[in-house]
């Protein structure tokens, strides 16, 4: 009894303890993060109006823009991250004025060196910094780093290729999705091709025949958001035969988005109810997204199916055809489907 | 940069500029005071509504991701306001479509987008002050 009632305090005890050095650590990093951020203030209070001036565009005789090439020491690190933070803020000449700081710093060489740093948070930041930068001509190395083992890296590659724009980039940003073992999360390469202008249309035609789905999915997804009609034929085929279903459905999306009156057909075909239902729900909306009023018999006939929400789908779909799809509507009105599909509508006309 | 047009000796434009973000505020606050303006800056949506019922400007600038009320919340109380017609722009970095189409359905007068261009961000400024007048 006495043993187990000593050993219940000696736990408390060290579990107290440890809560406590815990404490003492959050406030430490605490404190040096709070006096880190009052000495960078304070170092870059004589430089943050030069600053400002620069970023606002009006450093017409370029005199701010040569004062902060003057920064040395601590005082030049500090204001280079901050340049590197307003680069995400501004751009025209103002980015074009504070990249030259940095050039002149030597920020961006240090930079190209510190991508083959040992530390990925320098890789890392390397990476950003240069695509902030729109140093172009490192795209060869931001590339070289979307093979980097650290996924941060790779992230920052991508985010880099991205903002430098060029479409050169766009295959490897594309076939890094697949990449065993060390690919880029889809989410990441499609924010940085979508920066990549119309130049990548092709890419993306070449991408939705790639042997990984994910690097289909992606390819056919910009398709769609960029218009790039030149891919149609290329979406058809996926959504028709493409063995993976989440590709089928961003497929039909991407239709729904740059389709012809000739895809309703097609997209009418996959609300059968032998199709899967994920594939089929992604048909209605797209229907109701390509707004061919030759969809209307086909998607009245859905109001009835047996899974609510598609109904409810088919619905909405005709609600936003017009003055046909509304007079489709009718006679219908007190199907559940509809109703939800109308208070919805309405909730959102309230809501905007 | 061309001060804003009018009567010399009329007092200045009065411009409403609300960014969580101290680079952006300051640098839209320089830019704006340059050409003429007189602009109130704050730093949060909550200053922004305050300062704006307590003294409506002829013209708004409103970050829309703000804590307390973002800028679409202020946009919403100037529109139901008696000075509903006061124009505002909306500054922001949600770029989708979806951001914009609800910027100008709560009744923006512009939308731009960060990263954006000061002197392009003037242009606005001093063309929706010219389609109030």
């Amino acid at each position: 009894m006495i043993v187990g009632a000593a050993l219940l305090v000696g736990a408390t005890v060290v579990i107290l303890g440890a809560c406590v050095l815990l404490i003492i650590a959050v406030v430490a990093v605490r404190a040096r993060r709070h006096s880190r951020n009052q000495r960078d203030e304070m170092l870059l209070s004589p430089l943050r109006q030069p600053l400002i001036t620069v970023a606002a565009g009006e450093d017409d005789d370029g005199t701010a823009a040569e004062e902060l090439t003057w920064a040395t020491g601590v005082s030049r690190t500090v204001l280079d991250r901050n340049i590197a933070e307003m680069l995400t803020k501004v751009r025209g000449v103002p980015a074009e004025q504070l990249v030259h700081v940095l050039e002149v710093h030597g920020a961006v060489d240090a930079a190209v060196d510190d991508l083959t740093s040992r530390s990925t948070v320098k890789r890392a930041r390397a990476a950003q910094l240069l695509g902030l930068a729109r140093a172009e001509r490192t795209v060869p190395l931001l590339v070289e780093a979307l093979g980097d083992e650290s996924v941060e890296v790779r992230n920052s590659a991508a985010y880099a290729l991205g903002l430098i724009g060029d479409p050169v980039a766009a295959g490897p940003v594309l076939a890094a999705i697949g990449a065993p073992e060390r690919g880029l999360p889809a989410a990441t390469a499609a924010e940085a091709l979508q920066s990549m202008g119309v130049g990548i249309s092709g890419v993306l035609r070449d991408g939705m025949a790639d042997p990984n789905a994910r690097t289909r999915m992606v390819a056919a997804h910009l398709s769609g958001e960029r218009s790039f009609t030149r891919g149609l034929p290329e979406l058809r085929r996926l959504l028709d035969f493409d063995p993976d279903l989440t590709v089928r459905e961003t497929s039909a999306v991407a239709i729904g988005r740059l389709g012809r009156g000739e895809d309703v057909g097609i997209l009418v075909s996959h609300t059968a109810s032998s199709e899967p239902l994920a594939l089929r729900r992604a048909c209605v909306v797209a229907l109701g997204e390509l707004g061919e009023t030759e969809a209307i018999p086909a998607l009245v006939l859905l109001l009835g199916d047996a899974d609510p929400r598609l109904a409810e789908l088919a619905a909405t779909a005709l609600l936003t055809m017009g003055p046909d799809g509304r007079h489709a509507l009718a006679g219908h009105d007190d199907e559940p489907a509809v109703r939800t599909a109308r208070l919805l509508a309405s909730l959102q006309k309230a809501s905007a | 940069m061309s001060a804003p047009a009018g009567d010399p000796d009329a007092s200045p434009v009065r411009v409403l500029v609300a960014d969580d973000d101290a680079d952006i505020r300051d640098l839209v606050e320089f830019k704006l005071t340059q050409a003429g303006y007189a602009v109130e800056a704050v730093p949060d949506g909550i200053s922004a509504w305050e300062a704006f019922a307590a003294n409506p400007p002829q013209l708004a600038v409103l970050d829309v991701m703000m804590p307390g009320l973002s800028g679409i919340d202020v946009l919403r109380k100037i529109r139901e306001s008696e000075f509903s017609s006061v124009p505002v722009l909306l500054l922001s970095a949600k770029s989708r479509d979806s951001d914009v189409d609800t910027g100008f359905a709560v009744g923006a007068d512009d939308y731009v987008i960060k990263p954006f261009s000061p002197r392009e961000l003037l242009h606005r400024v001093n063309g929706m002050l010219a389609r109030a007048r």
